[in-house]
């Protein structure tokens, strides 16, 4: 019991983030065709999400660097 | 998941994705730029400017097309149209013949008031982009093969998801091993993007190859659904005088109260019978803008013969139109999709990248291996 309710929590895990990505993306890509002016809002937000989740993994990437880099100097 | 059901996941994903890599790149860089077509197009100064009326009143249809066939001497007219995102500017397809290869039309704009010539349509550059995008050049079947490395794009990407739940079930979402090793940190660039991009990728993929059925579609229409509609004017000739462009189209608007015009179909064309006229309606709220309602004329007499919807493969094929240009949503969605675009521009070179990585790590360690069983020369 134990291992099945382990893995569908690590599935859980893994998939959440995608599937509402995904979920964000396909309404807010009919939601442009659907509503007119107030889907396209909708849209902007939600089909630019996974481009915002990309460039904060970039950003993130690019700070931890940076700070390793200035830990590195302070330590010399 | 089984090690030997990954084994075959990873086959399928490697395989689908290597065959139609070249060519998913060629999409996605000629894609690029078609997503701002408009734009470049008028920067380039290859987009018709309508001019600037004191007055509103409109030019009337027989008007525009008479201004159109006194531009093409000798041609006949095949279609004209009104943008409703372009409403001072009236486009005019002619060509050499009713039934004439879309290739050899030559589209001009007129302005819709004065119908004064305003230049020619969809020349310059981009048209060169748009035609290595929808058919390399290579025609329908040219288009039917880009159509087939969409459906291999659709099955990478299926698997990809797959293989997404072994490659990083020990990880947080996100992570991105910054310490590991080259190959590692592009693994974990491939999985995120991948993963984050999958339903716009899936949706203007298999847009993409709907998009490619359209002559197909096309056929079948009027194979079937437009043969029904003129069988009763089976056997008549075509026109020997069109009815006037403004009686078409008066008559066409009062067969579909609360739509307008988007073209017209002149006889003889790929759209419509040897005998009528079809005006294509379309609605005024943003889903019904696209699902067109052909209208047949009689090209004669100008009497509405029949009105149908169209069939749902042709409005699944009209819906998929936006939902891959990316067009229906302002300049912030045409910049989404371009990142979005340029995100499975990494995803296909990463992965191009991881595979002859591993390829070169299978090949110095059967190298080694083979170094290690030699026997050494005494």
């Amino acid at each position: 019991m134990h291992g099945s309710s382990d893995r569908s929590r690590l599935w859980i895990r893994v998939f959440a983030a995608p599937i509402l990505l995904a979920a964000a993306t396909v309404t807010g890509l009919l939601a442009a065709l659907l509503w007119g002016a107030i889907g396209q809002y909708v849209a902007w937000v939600t089909v630019g999400a996974p481009v915002l989740v990309v460039a904060w993994v970039w950003v993130r990437c690019r700070t931890q660097k940076t700070g390793q880099f200035s830990r590195t100097i302070r330590g010399k | 998941m089984k090690a030997r059901t990954v084994r075959l996941w990873s086959v399928v994903h490697t395989w689908t994705s290597l065959i139609s890599t070249v060519f998913l790149l060629l999409l996605c860089l000629t894609g690029l730029p078609l997503v701002f077509h408009h734009e470049i197009d008028e920067l380039l100064g290859y987009a018709p400017q309508p001019e600037a009326h004191a007055s509103a009143a409109r030019a009337t249809p027989q008007a525009v097309a008479d201004a159109a066939l006194a531009a093409d001497p000798g041609r006949v007219m095949q279609y004209i149209s009104w943008d409703k995102d372009e409403p001072g500017i009236v486009m005019a397809f002619t060509n050499s013949a009713p039934d004439g290869l879309p290739d050899n039309a030559t589209v001009r704009a007129f302005d819709a008031v004065s119908a004064k010539l305003l230049g020619p349509v969809g020349v310059g550059p981009m048209l060169i982009v748009l035609k290595l995008h929808t058919d390399m050049f290579a025609g329908q079947a040219g288009k039917l093969f880009l159509g087939a490395m969409g459906l291999l794009f659709a099955v990478a990407i299926v698997s990809g998801v797959v293989l997404y739940w072994p490659f990083t079930r020990r990880l947080r979402f996100a992570t991105i091993r910054g310490h590991a090793s080259h190959r590692v940190r592009w693994l974990d660039w491939h999985n995120l993007i991948g993963v984050v991009t999958v339903a716009w990728a899936l949706v203007v993929g298999l847009t993409g190859v709907v998009n490619t059925w359209a002559e197909l579609m096309l056929n079948q229409w009027k194979a079937t659904e437009l043969a029904s509609m003129v069988a009763p004017y089976a056997g008549k000739p075509p026109p020997a005088h069109l009815a006037s462009l403004d009686d078409i189209v008066g008559r066409a608007r009062g067969a579909a109260p609360g739509m307008e015009v988007a073209f017209i179909a002149y006889p003889g064309t790929p759209f419509t019978s040897s005998h009528h006229f079809a005006a294509f309606m379309r609605g005024d709220t943003a889903l019904t803008a696209r699902l067109l309602k052909p209208v047949l004329l009689d090209g004669e007499s100008g009497e509405v013969a029949d009105s149908r919807a169209l069939p749902l493969y042709l409005q699944a094929l009209l819906i998929s139109q936006p939902l891959h240009f990316g067009d229906y949503g302002g300049m912030p969605l045409k910049m989404i999709w371009a990142a979005l675009d340029l995100f499975t521009i990494v995803v296909i070179g990463s992965g191009l990248y991881l595979w002859l990585a591993r390829r070169r790590k299978r090949t110095s360690a059967r190298a080694d291996a083979f170094a290690r069983r030699a026997p050494v020369p005494s």
